[in-house]
C-alpha cells in the first residue's frame, strides 16, 4: 500500500509540469486549430535559456520563468506575425499549418545542434537531487517545487481566462470563431496574442523541465509526442481535459516506470495516443469531430 | 468495388481516352530517359571514375521512388504523413538482420521488406485512418516515436548503436552497379504504379477522398478501405528502398533510418514538384538532391542542412504551395512530355 502511494506521488508530481507543458498547445489549438508541432521545440529553447542563465549568472531555473515567459511570448508573436498570419485564410489551413510548425521544429533543432551541439544538458540547482520526507513517503524536492510553480501558473491562466476581458475574448474565440467575430472580437489580434501566450507558457515550462529532465536539441521529439498524447487524451482544445490527461498519464507512466524500468515509461504516452485514437478519437472532454478538419 | 459511377464527384474529371492513348511523345520521352539511365553505368568502363555520379543518381532514384510513393497517400489522398520513415526503417531492419544473421542477400529480401512495410501500413492504417486532418498527422508522428523506443531496446539489432553490415563483394568499379540498377528499377516501377493508380478507378476514389471525405463516401466510394490500401501501398515501395539502402550504407542504426529529415524530405520533394501529380515528386526529388548536394559540397555542415530543409519547406508552403507542376498546370504552360495527369 505504501509502495502504491509512493508511486502515485511520483506520478502526480510530474503531472503538474506536464499540464503546464501542454497548456500552451491546447490554448493555441483551441483558438486557431493549429497543431503546433514546434511547441516542444519552444520548450527546448526555453530550457536552453534557463540553462545558460543558470550557468552564466547563476540564476535559479525556477526564477528564470520570469525571463523565459516574456522572451518566448515575444518569439510567439514574431513567429505568428511572420508565418501564420499569411495562411489564416488558406483552404488547406490544417495541413499547411502542421507542416509549417514541423518545418519550424526542424529549423530550431538544427540551429540548437549547430550552436550547442548534441550534448545532454540539464540545470543542477541544489534542490534537484534532494528529497522531502513525509513519514515514510518521499517527494523529490525539485519535482515538488516544479509542481507548485506549475499549479500557480495554471491557476493564473485560469483566472486570466475567466475574469479578464482579453481572457473572455480568447474563450469566445475558442468556442466559436465566427460568432466571436460577429460580437466584435478582433479575432486576428486574439489569435496573435494567444499564440504569444501559448508560446510563453511553453517557455515557462521549459525553465521547469530544465532541471527535471536532461535535454538536447532533438529532445523535442520525445516531449512533443508526450504532450500530443496528453492533449489528445484530454480532448483537443479543452484545457481542463489536458490537465486531467496529464495527471492520468503521468501516474500510469510512473507505474510503468516502476514495474518495467524507467526507459519504458515514454511508451505509455505513445501507446495511449493510439489507443485513444482507436476507441475515442475525440478524447475525454473533446467535442466529436473536433480534430478532423 | 461498387457500381456507383465515379462521376458523382463533380470536381474530378476523367481524361478522355483519345488523349490518353494518343499521347505518344511523352511515352517516347520517358522510355528514352529510362534507356539512357540504363546505359549510363557503361561510361564507367569507358571513362572510369564515375562512381560519384552513380552514387548521386542512385540516391536520386531512391528518393524518386520514395517521394512518389509518399505522394500516393500524401498527395492523391490528401493525408499528410510524417511517419513514413517507419516504413523505410522496417525494410532496412528486415534486410539488415537477415543479411547479418542468415547471410541472405538484401536484394532477395527487398520485396519482403516491402511486404512487411505494406503489412505495417495495413495495421496502422486500420487504426490511424479512422481519424483525419491533424489527428492523422499526430498519429503518424507517434508511430515514429513508438518505433524509435522499440528499436533502441532491440538487443538483437544492436539497440541504438545498431549493427554494421558486410560490404557487397564486388570490385570497386562495379560495386555500385547492382544498387544502381535496383534503385533505377524501383524508381521506374514506383512511378509507373503511381501513374496507373492515378488513372484508375481507385485513384479517382482517392482524389475524391482528398477533396471531401464525406461526399466521397456518399458517392459510394469505400473510403476507409481505399485510404488504408493507399497508405499500405505507399509504405510498400519505401520499405523496398529501405532494404536496399541498408545494404548500400552497410550500417543499420535507428538514427540513420528513423530520421525526421527523411520524412521531411518526402513531404518537401512532393510539395516542390507538385503534390498529387505524377511527375511532381520526381522533379522535386531531383531538385532537392541537387540542392542538397550543392549545400553539402559548399558548406559541408550537417546540422545546418536540416535548417535549410526547414526554411525551404516554409518558403514553399507560404509562397509556392502548388509546386512546379501544379503552377505550370494552372497557368496552362505544362509541356506535353511532363503532363501525365
Amino acid at each position: 500500500m505504501e509502495q502504491f502511494l509512493q508511486i502515485l506521488i511520483l506520478g502526480l508530481s510530474l503531472g503538474g509540469v506536464y499540464a503546464l507543458m501542454s497548456s500552451g498547445l491546447t490554448l493555441i489549438f483551441g483558438v486557431m486549430r493549429i497543431v503546433n508541432l514546434a511547441h516542444a521545440s519552444f520548450i527546448v529553447v526555453a530550457a536552453y535559456i534557463s540553462y545558460w542563465a543558470f550557468k552564466l549568472i547563476g540564476m535559479d531555473p525556477i526564477l528564470s520563468v520570469i525571463i523565459t515567459f516574456p522572451i518566448m511570448f515575444l518569439v510567439g508573436l514574431l513567429v505568428y506575425k511572420l508565418i501564420f498570419a499569411k495562411v489564416i485564410e488558406s483552404s488547406r489551413f490544417v495541413e499547411i499549418t502542421v507542416l509549417l510548425t514541423f518545418a519550424l521544429s526542424l529549423i530550431i533543432e538544427g540551429l540548437l545542434n549547430y550552436f550547442f551541439t548534441g550534448i545532454y544538458r540539464s540545470t543542477t540547482p541544489i534542490y534537484c537531487t534532494e528529497c522531502l520526507y513525509f513519514g515514510n513517503l518521499y517527494f523529490p524536492e525539485g519535482q515538488f517545487y516544479a509542481t507548485i510553480v506549475s499549479v500557480i501558473i495554471l491557476l493564473g491562466l485560469f483566472l486570466f481566462l475567466r475574469y479578464t476581458r482579453l481572457g473572455n475574448a480568447i474563450r469566445a474565440t475558442t468556442q466559436n470563431r465566427t460568432a466571436a467575430k460577429t460580437v466584435g472580437v478582433n479575432v486576428d489580434r486574439i489569435s496573435m496574442l494567444t499564440f504569444g501566450i501559448g508560446t510563453g507558457l511553453a517557455g515557462a515550462s521549459g525553465s521547469l523541465v530544465s532541471f527535471l529532465f536532461t535535454f538536447y536539441p532533438a529532445k523535442h521529439m520525445d516531449w512533443g509526442t508526450i504532450i500530443l498524447a496528453l492533449i489528445v487524451l484530454g480532448g483537443m482544445g479543452s484545457l481542463f481535459g489536458s490537465l486531467v490527461g496529464s495527471f492520468i498519464l503521468s501516474v500510469i507512466a510512473a507505474f510503468v516506470s516502476y514495474y518495467f524500468g524507467p526507459t519504458w515509461s515514454p511508451i505509455t504516452f505513445y501507446s495511449a495516443l493510439f489507443i485513444i485514437l482507436l476507441i475515442r478519437p475525440q478524447g475525454l472532454f473533446g467535442k466529436k469531430m473536433e480534430l478532423s478538419r | 468495388m461498387t457500381n456507383h459511377p465515379p462521376k458523382a464527384v463533380d470536381s474530378v474529371k476523367i481524361p478522355p481516352s483519345k488523349k490518353f492513348m494518343g499521347n505518344k511523345s511523352r511515352s517516347i520521352f520517358a522510355i528514352l530517359i529510362f534507356l539512357i539511365l540504363l546505359l549510363f553505368p557503361l561510361t564507367q568502363f569507358i571513362f572510369g571514375g564515375m562512381n560519384y555520379w552513380l552514387h548521386l543518381l542512385l540516391y536520386a532514384f531512391m528518393y524518386i521512388a520514395m517521394a512518389s510513393s509518399w505522394n500516393i497517400i500524401g498527395g492523391y489522398t490528401g493525408y499528410v504523413s510524417l511517419g513514413h520513415n517507419v516504413f523505410f526503417t522496417a525494410g532496412a531492419y528486415i534486410a539488415g538482420l537477415l543479411w547479418v544473421y542468415q547471410g541472405i542477400s538484401p536484394f532477395i529480401i527487398a520485396p519482403f521488406g516491402g511486404l512487411i512495410a505494406f503489412l505495417i501500413g495495413l495495421v496502422f492504417g486500420l487504426i490511424t485512418l479512422r481519424t483525419s486532418g491533424s489527428a492523422f498527422i499526430i498519429s503518424s508522428i507517434a508511430l515514429t516515436s513508438l518505433a524509435a523506443i522499440l528499436l533502441d531496446k532491440w538487443e538483437l539489432a544492436g539497440g541504438a548503436n545498431g549493427l554494421s553490415l558486410n560490404l557487397i563483394d564486388l570490385p570497386l568499379n562495379t560495386a555500385k552497379f547492382p544498387f544502381y540498377y535496383a534503385f533505377l528499377l524501383l524508381a521506374a516501377l514506383t512511378v509507373f504504379v503511381s501513374y496507373r493508380i492515378k488513372h484508375s478507378k481507385f485513384g479517382l476514389g482517392l482524389r475524391a477522398i482528398s477533396q471531401d471525405d464525406v461526399k466521397a463516401e456518399v458517392a459510394g466510394i469505400p473510403t476507409n478501405n481505399y485510404k488504408i490500401l493507399a497508405f499500405a501501398i505507399s509504405g510498400l515501395f519505401i520499405g523496398i528502398a529501405g532494404s536496399l539502402w541498408v545494404y548500400y550504407l552497410t550500417y543499420l542504426r535507428p538514427g540513420l533510418f528513423l530520421a525526421l529529415g527523411i520524412s521531411a524530405n518526402l513531404v518537401l520533394m512532393s510539395l516542390i514538384g507538385g503534390k498529387g501529380t505524377v511527375v511532381g515528386p520526381v522533379i522535386g526529388a531531383v531538385i532537392m538532391i541537387a540542392i542538397n548536394e550543392f549545400f553539402v559540397s559548399q558548406l559541408g555542415s550537417s546540422a545546418m542542412n536540416i535548417v535549410a530543409i526547414g526554411v525551404l519547406l516554409i518558403l514553399v508552403l507560404l509562397f509556392f504551395p502548388e509546386g512546379i507542376i501544379g503552377t505550370l498546370k494552372s497557368n496552362k504552360k505544362l509541356p506535353k512530355i511532363l503532363d501525365w495527369e
